[in-house]
């Protein structure tokens, strides 16, 4: 009775196998996520975005007004989770009609699926090339086609430091990485850590450092390097890769040289990182992160209040290269050939005075891509001065990271700088570990 | 509103479907000849959810099968790749499976040990004091995984020596002057997954007393009486009288623990995604399917998770079905 229980049970599993066997996922199909034809015009367009807090407000007071006066109604997704959320919604062919992509490494991962629509078409390309700050229109290409454009930019090679505190003690802003090694060994024989240091991201724990990486990578082997070394061309274990290692080592990891020590940065959240640095008695001089440092939630409300005088900021040394970095959020369109998506997109991108809102009196972690954005809308002289900077590079680069394959740039890549700063595992079983991770062309 | 409305029509309309659907079959089946209308009835009966069971449960069970045997995209087929592939990363063995199979040893035992022991104490106590221990031992049970894991995390949460400690563990340290302790990081000896464990338990030990000590007031008062009358010790009468009666409780307890603890992701996923040596088969599979976009690994990560849960599922089936023939 047993046997013959388990022969028909075997026998059912077999039948369901051949069934749904071989028939696995087509992989292409044109249609868009809304799966709306040509033609239409959506009373409510959607758009999923990755920011929160201060930005998502910020983001809504730009486009809400616009909106209003063009009769589109904007439903916004906001995904504390973004990779997440977009992964798992354009596999269910729910996808949005717009999303703002903060990884062109993501997007390029899922239009593998060919569900996102080229903009080159779509767009005024010849205006955003004069307008757009170079380097952040092809992040998103594939195959020659644009895929995505960016809204927003979040400028990446700058270090902050406690205005005062840096004055009173007589140090230099320095103008090379050696000036900046030397820099850092002063302020430690002076008595004070130099760098204050946080990686702690919850899930996504360890992109800071990534960022230090690029960075070095960037100053010190030149943007043809970094650029194979996205691709995959370079490995990390080539020599110059190690290099930004070897650097960051020296900077950040050495006893005495970070806030709180090597392994407690891991532990300490990118957001806060700097606030020990305007304790009464410093805790620390330098900190390098993103424009986005001088929004609310971030430095104290104290030191925001008068931020023009507490703050200061000098771009990230140069080493034999001069080359700059940068993220964004990079809007990609799933909906096809619908009027109002198109408009919307329109909006996003090409209007230079979009995000004047979002950049505010309020000064919530807003740059415009646009070169001929009004600089007067920026909230203080910190992120004037920032946005000039970036308006006036020449060479610049996208966020690394962000650019390679999920898989290496969302995952492996993080966890290896987790894993190295902490001093879990050594440079040359992190550098191969990641090496390993990259997905094979 | 209109969402609200049309899930309310779609409750409706399922609610009487089925209904309407059981009625007309009865009403069909009914007009057969006697001997047919016994025969068939419980298959009309049992048939459409066996067909929804197998539909949701089945098929997409099969489907990862296959999944688990094609690339990343499950676009074409690779054969065992994704298994040799998996098995041959030292990450993944040392690290991912070596880590569930330490879950899988410790939460449950533990957590049977815990619920048994307060189980016992608990039933000598006053019944006041009874039903308030009882309470407070029950009470994370129903705090969420994910709200447990981000109350730990202020537990074990270090900042900076010489700033003011927010994590309860190293505020203590800091009150007899010893250095912060970096607890998530400790993975000698896979100290800090020791430490997430420490989560489960406490959020799964109250499951684990109430079924216990159910099963404990449930022993008949004349066997423990002989016992005593025959001049047993209490541990005499605990080990021999008392845990053989609830021995089958006990495996329950052990079996359901067991099997949370193999899918357990929330914990890990919140404390440190798997990083500092933490990783679980759960987290694994997450961050396979969603950051790395692999199907193919994921599918394959899930079909080993299934292998491994078979066997002990089919030992409880044995032995519930064990039990109610004793019955």
């Amino acid at each position: 009775m047993r046997g013959m229980a388990f022969t028909k049970a075997t026998a059912a599993g077999a039948g369901v196998a051949l069934l749904t066997s071989g028939c696995l996922s087509s992989g292409s199909s044109n249609d868009a996520g809304g799966g709306s034809s040509a033609g239409t015009a959506k009373s409510e367009v959607s758009i999923m975005f990755g920011f929160g807090g201060d930005q998502t407000q910020g983001f809504k007071d730009s486009l809400e007004p616009w909106a209003k006066t063009n009769n589109i109604k904007i439903k916004y997704i906001q995904a504390a989770s973004f990779d997440t959320l977009i992964r798992s919604s354009v596999a269910g062919n729910n996808a949005p009609d717009i999303a703002l992509f903060p990884q062109p490494g993501l997007l390029k991962d899922i239009q593998k699926q060919k569900k996102l629509q080229p903009l080159d078409d779509v767009l005024d390309m010849k205006k955003l090339e004069s307008s757009i700050v170079p380097g952040l229109l092809d992040a998103a290409a594939v195959d020659g086609k644009r895929y995505g454009v960016p809204v927003s930019m979040n400028f990446k090679s700058l270090v902050f430091y406690n205005k005062p505190a840096f004055t009173a003690a007589g140090y230099t802003v320095p103008k090379t990485i050696d000036e900046l090694v030397a820099l850092t060994d002063k302020i430690k024989a002076d008595g004070t850590t130099p760098w204050c240091v946080g990686l702690e991201s919850g899930p996504a724990t360890g992109w800071p450092g990534t960022d230090w990486i690029e960075e070095l990578v960037l100053k010190q082997s030149g943007p043809e390097v970094y650029d194979k070394w996205v691709n995959g061309e370079v490995k990390f274990s080539d020599p110059q890769i190690k290099a930004a290692f070897d650097t960051y080592s020296k900077l950040i990891l050495t006893p005495g040289n970070t806030f709180g020590g090597a392994k407690s940065i891991v532990s300490t959240a990118f957001g806060t990182a700097a606030n020990p640095m305007f304790t009464s008695k410093p805790g620390c001089f330098l900190h390098k992160q993103g424009n986005f440092v001088t929004q609310k939630g971030f430095l104290s409300e104290a030191i925001r209040a008068k931020i023009d005088t507490n703050l200061g900021v000098f771009p990230f040394p140069k080493g034999k290269f001069d080359t700059v970095e940068t993220g964004g959020d990079l809007a990609a369109m799933f909906t096809k050939g619908d009027s109002n998506v198109t408009k919307v997109i329109k909006e996003l991108t090409e209007n230079p005075a979009f995000g004047a809102a979002w950049a505010g009196p309020a000064d919530r972690g807003f740059i415009s891509p646009h070169k001929d954005f009004d600089v007067s809308k920026y909230g203080n002289e910190v992120t004037r001065s920032i946005a000039r900077n970036a308006y006036s590079a020449t060479g610049i680069r996208f966020d690394g990271s962000d650019s390679m394959p999920a898989k290496v740039g969302a995952g492996s890549f993080w966890k290896g700088m987790v894993a190295y700063s902490s001093g879990q595992q050594d440079q040359d079983a992190t550098l191969k570990a990641i090496e390993e991770s990259f997905p094979k062309k | 509103m209109l969402k609200v409305i049309n899930a309310l029509l779609a409750i409706l309309s399922g609610v009487l479907g089925s209904l309407l659907l059981y009625y007309v079959l009865n009403k069909v089946v009914e007009r057969l000849p006697n001997k047919w209308e016994d025969r068939v009835k419980p298959y009309v009966f049992a048939g459409p959810a066996v067909i929804l069971v197998g539909f949701f449960l089945i098929y997409p069970a099969v489907r990862t099968i296959v999944f688990s045997f094609a690339n990343s995209d499950s676009t074409a087929f690779i054969g065992i790749e994704n298994y040799t592939d998996l098995l041959g990363a030292s990450d993944f063995v040392t690290g991912t499976l070596f880590n569930t199979l330490l879950w899988m040893i410790v939460v449950p035992a533990i957590t049977v040990a815990f619920g048994l022991a307060v189980a016992v104490l608990a039933d000598r106590l006053q019944p006041r004091a009874e039903k308030l221990t009882k309470s407070i031992i029950f009470l994370p049970m129903a705090i969420s995984l994910v709200g447990a894991a981000t109350i730990w995390k202020f537990v074990y949460a270090a900042s900076p020596e010489g700033t003011g400690q927010v994590g309860l563990l190293n505020g203590i340290l800091a009150g007899f002057g010893v250095a912060p302790v970096a607890w998530l990081q400790l993975s000698q000896a896979h100290a800090n997954s020791l430490l997430l464990m420490v989560i489960m338990i406490w959020s799964q030990v109250g499951f684990s007393m109430v079924l216990l000590s159910a099963a404990i007031k449930g022993v008949p008062e004349d066997t423990i009486e002989a016992g005593r009358i025959d001049g047993a010790t209490e541990k005499r009468i605990f080990f021999n009288i008392v845990v053989p009666q609830i021995w089958p409780t006990v495996i329950t307890v052990f079996i359901t623990v067991l099997i949370g603890v193999m899918k357990v992701f929330d914990v890990v996923y919140v404390m440190t995604n798997g990083n500092f040596n933490t990783d679980v088969i759960g987290v694994r599979f997450f961050n396979e399917l969603f950051t790395n976009g692999n199907n193919g690994y994921a599918a394959a990560i899930v079909v080993m998770l299934m292998l491994a849960i078979v066997p002990v599922m089919v030992y409880q089936v044995r032995q519930y079905r064990r039990q109610e023939a004793l019955r």
